[in-house]
């Protein structure tokens, strides 16, 4: 057989004969697809634009609450602290009730501790107040020049010069409220001295 | 002058789909369906299939209608969307059948039983184009049926012409095996 044969051959196959019911019909069904694709894509296009908005106001909400909340703990946190610590009154009365012995008063996230020394060998001193904050916790004392505190998980000494100048050591950092760039580490620290009114 | 005025007529008519008249795009389907279906018939061997096919077609050059180039035939942008969907149903079918990848041949043959032909060779014929591969009866469909060059068919296809003749090539060469018998008959 050459290429002219097999042409002509192929071209001789006459395919089945579509109803005329099927030709008439075949358009309809297009258009009723086109139709039906244009209101689902309408929907689809209607739907996106709510569904995002829909998790938009609920990341907002959620944003919100969870600021709320932090910030809520954190003044919560702050209140704890000016309640007790900063109230100067309770720190003198505590003082004069334990002369020469209290080394520190704490206040945590498990409340306000007062650490006392067995015998009454802590100096007279302005009382200096100290805040720790580690990012999770944050820990408030009142304490003195020279003393060895455990507090934020290490042992931290506060030292206070003449010249109003606090030094924190601990473990692993050095810390000065004039020159901060001596911290070693994420500890959020800040100190004062809260002078001879408390004494 | 009257091809003129049926190219203008459809020129309008695509203008008008695009505008989003679908009684207008249900003009263009009357026009163009007895040939896309005929190329849907040949490339999947099954009234069912070709059905299908072809109304798969006709949707994806509505959607697409915009990418329509004005300058070339209509016709021939539809017969190219028609024979790459039928690619990817071959495709499509493939992997499905997999597993049965053995009987294939089989399977493609036994489609057409549903067919009514009108006749023993035209039934020979397509149960021969349903055994070549489908890239090579892609090639003889536009080639011998739609009467495109090899260049034009090439440019369907997306592949070089050298491509499409050796396609051509080995299409005929497996054809005259499986019709040789018909051409004794003729003469």
């Amino acid at each position: 057989m050459n290429n002219p044969e097999l042409e002509s051959i192929l071209k001789r196959a006459r395919q089945p004969e579509i109803p005329e019911e099927s030709l008439a019909m075949f358009p309809r069904r297009i258009v009723a697809r086109l139709k039906s694709d244009d209101t689902s894509t309408r929907v689809t296009r209607n739907l996106v634009p709510r569904i995002a908005w829909a998790f938009g106001l609920v990341a907002c909400v959620v944003i919100a609450f969870g600021i709320g909340r932090w910030h809520g703990r954190m003044e919560t946190e702050k209140t704890l602290a000016t309640d007790s610590l900063a109230n100067l009154k309770l720190i003198s009365e505590t003082l004069a009730m334990f002369p020469n012995r209290v080394r520190a008063i704490v206040q945590d996230e498990h409340g306000l501790k007062l650490v006392l020394s067995d015998t009454d060998d802590v100096p007279a001193s302005s009382p200096l107040y100290v805040r720790i904050c580690d990012g999770k916790h944050c820990s408030s004392l009142v304490t003195f020049s020279g003393q060895e505190i455990q507090v934020a998980g290490q042992k931290i000494t506060v030292l206070a010069g003449a010249d109003g100048k606090i030094i924190l050591t601990g473990d692993k950092f050095v810390w000065s409220n004039t020159e901060r760039h001596l911290a070693g580490s994420r500890l959020k620290i800040e100190a004062k001295n809260l002078g001879p009114a408390t004494m | 002058m009257a091809q003129m005025a049926g190219s203008d007529n459809e020129s309008l008519l695509i203008e008008q789909s695009l505008s989003g008249d679908p009684e207008a795009y249900a003009a263009l389907v009357i026009q163009h369906q007895t040939m896309i279906r005929a190329v849907a018939f040949r490339m999947t061997g099954s009234p069912d299939d070709a059905e299908e096919l072809a109304q798969d077609a006709f949707l994806r050059a509505y959607r697409q209608l915009a990418s329509f180039n004005s300058g070339s035939k209509f016709s021939t942008w539809l017969c190219q969307i028609a024979i790459n969907l039928s690619l990817d149903w071959r495709r499509r079918e493939s992997r499905r059948d997999g597993i049965h990848s053995k009987w294939a041949a089989d399977v493609a043959t036994d489609a057409n039983k549903g067919a009514e032909f009108p006749d023993e060779l035209s039934r020979r014929v397509q149960a021969a184009l349903d055994r070549l591969p489908v890239k090579q009866r892609a090639a003889i469909v536009l080639t011998i049926y739609e009467n495109q060059s090899h260049a034009e068919a090439a440019k369907t296809l997306g592949c070089t012409e050298a491509t499409i003749s050796w396609r051509v090539f080995a299409a005929r060469r497996k054809l005259k095996r499986l019709l040789n018998d018909l051409s004794h008959e003729q003469s």
